[in-house]
């Protein structure tokens, strides 16, 4: 029993050096990237293609969706306590501040986080990696940072665009069900719109974004020899970078109201 | 002759398994050495700790007398960019054509090469193994020999020092065998140094100068071909027997084979 205890601590310590030995050699390339003449730029600007070019059609669906929920039910609810206008801070909290940056998490999470996982888990049992390190280019430099840039800067991309969608673009649907005049809408939501509110979600996309490729990578790299740890090393993906986005949704909305 | 790559005392482990057992062994320069032995005693994972590839628990690795784990980064470049590395598994980037698989290593050490420069050169190499018609192909719709032919060219294509084969020939048909070994031999004859893994008894024969023979992670002999030759250790014998002769497709006495 004790020995066993022992194996996990000794295992679970290891990990933690493992994560921490990575996540500062990312950040120490990260801060090198953009100085770099560098091949590696490529496959930045094809992760910002995948993760918020590809997923437009999805996270406006999304965000239309749950505006235009919020919507249609402040206006039946709040009105009955004399609260109408509770309704655009509702808006913006739920789609600024919280919904909007974890949804567009999610979305990254489900659909880039998972490939990067399993494209890098593939690349460990196919010895693509190696084959990287023997011509010289530095796994992590051109596979890793490219990819955690690109999946950070899209979430923050994303981001804007699903705040824009929740916000503007569900005042349109709401139309078909009830009619508000627009200029109306729009002062009451700049009126309850305030600076930190895009702050704190810009904060929160950004620290999310490196959550999710952070996690994908550690995980694609946990991938040793076989192809039957490839599914595994993506569930385990997605389960760490829902936690850990919630566990940090949790830390600066905490902060934010400090 | 100070030994280009040296071994010393180098361990590795895969959990409780003992991959290599304190091996010792130095690669001259400018000569090719073959690694011999039989599946699975870690001549492959030799082949990457030599390379760099592989980080051994204990022990280390000396290039040109230097150690590689101290290797500054513009060091470690410049060594990557003189040598050259084959995989067993051709290990192409799969999401990358052919034509992109070669031109990597080049825009990464050759970076002043113009574009067109750089295509003459991707399609001249793929030309020489007749494979010119396949650079827009990605690796997975190449057969194994075309592949590992491609992963071949890859490793030469910076014009290597110093190049590493894992079982280089297995998979190949006659025509792509037979140009490959031109190409090896060119390299051989310009002094290139190469460290080889292979059972192909007609590869050995037409490069090794050096042999080394490992059994179950341990280094049984190690020495110029005159002197393996000479050596009578009943175990050496054996394995290079059981070896060749498993592949050999070549009626010949093995030590008339050994001598080339």
């Amino acid at each position: 029993m004790v020995a066993r205890l022992g194996r996990w601590f000794t295992s679970r310590l290891s990990e933690l050096f493992y994560a921490s030995g990575l996540l500062f050699t990312i950040l120490r390339e990260a801060l090198l990237f953009f100085r770099r003449r560098q091949v590696a730029f490529r496959v930045f600007v094809l992760q910002v293609l995948f993760t918020a070019v590809e997923a437009l059609g999805i996270v406006a669906f999304i965000a239309l969706a749950l505006g235009a929920l919020i919507i249609v039910q402040g206006h039946s609810l709040l009105p009955r306590f004399g609260q109408g206008k509770l309704l655009y801070s509702i808006l913006v909290i739920v789609i600024t501040r919280e919904l909007g940056p974890l949804l567009t998490a999610f979305i990254i999470i489900a659909r880039s986080g998972t490939a990067i996982a399993t494209e890098l888990g593939n690349m460990v049992i196919s010895h693509e990696i190696e084959a990287y390190v023997s011509v010289g280019i530095d796994p992590v430099s051109y596979l890793v940072v490219p990819r955690i840039l690109g999946v950070t800067v899209s979430m923050v991309l994303l981001t804007v665009y699903f705040n824009f969608f929740g916000l503007i673009g569900s005042f349109l649907l709401t139309q078909l069900v009830q009619a508000t005049p627009f200029r109306e809408y729009l002062d009451n939501l700049l009126a309850a719109l305030t600076a930190a509110d895009i702050f704190s979600s810009l904060i929160k996309a950004v620290v999310f974004g490196f959550i999710v490729s952070f996690v994908a990578v550690y995980q694609g790299f946990k991938v040793r020899v076989s192809s039957t740890e490839v599914p595994q090393i993506a569930i385990k993906a997605v389960g760490q970078g829902f936690v850990l986005c919630i566990l940090a949704d949790a830390m600066i909305t905490l902060i934010y109201y400090l | 002759m100070e030994a280009l790559i040296e071994l010393k005392d180098i361990l590795l482990r895969s959990e409780d398994h003992l991959i290599l057992d304190r091996v010792s062994v130095g690669f001259p320069p400018g000569q090719s050495t073959v690694i011999m032995g039989p599946s699975g005693c870690g001549k492959s994972t030799l082949l990457k700790v030599a390379a760099g590839l592989t980080v051994p628990d204990a022990g280390e690795v000396l290039v040109q007398g230097q150690p590689l784990a101290r290797f500054t980064q513009r060091k470690l470049m410049e060594l990557r960019g003189s040598s050259g590395f084959m995989f067993q598994d051709a290990a192409l980037w799969a999401n990358k054509t052919i034509y992109e698989n070669l031109a990597l290593p080049l825009q990464v050490h050759r970076p002043s090469l113009t574009a067109a420069r750089l295509k003459e050169r991707v399609l001249g190499l793929l030309a020489r193994l007749g494979l010119a018609g396949s650079a827009g192909l990605l690796p997975a719709q190449m057969s194994m020999g075309e592949a590992k032919a491609a992963s071949f060219l890859r490793a030469v294509i910076l014009e290597p020092a110093l190049l590493f084969l894992d079982e280089p020939t297995p998979s190949l048909d006659h025509e792509l065998l037979e140009k490959m070994m031109r190409m090896i031999r060119e390299l051989r004859d310009r002094g290139c140094t190469i460290i080889a893994v292979t059972h192909d008894a007609h590869l050995t024969s037409m490069i090794a100068s050096h042999l080394v023979v490992l059994k179950e992670g341990r280094v049984l002999e190690a020495a110029d071909l005159a002197t393996v030759r000479r050596s009578r250790s009943p175990e050496v014998m054996a394995i290079l027997s059981q070896v060749l002769s498993e592949a050999a497709t070549y009626d010949t006495d093995l030590l008339d084979l050994l001598g080339g």
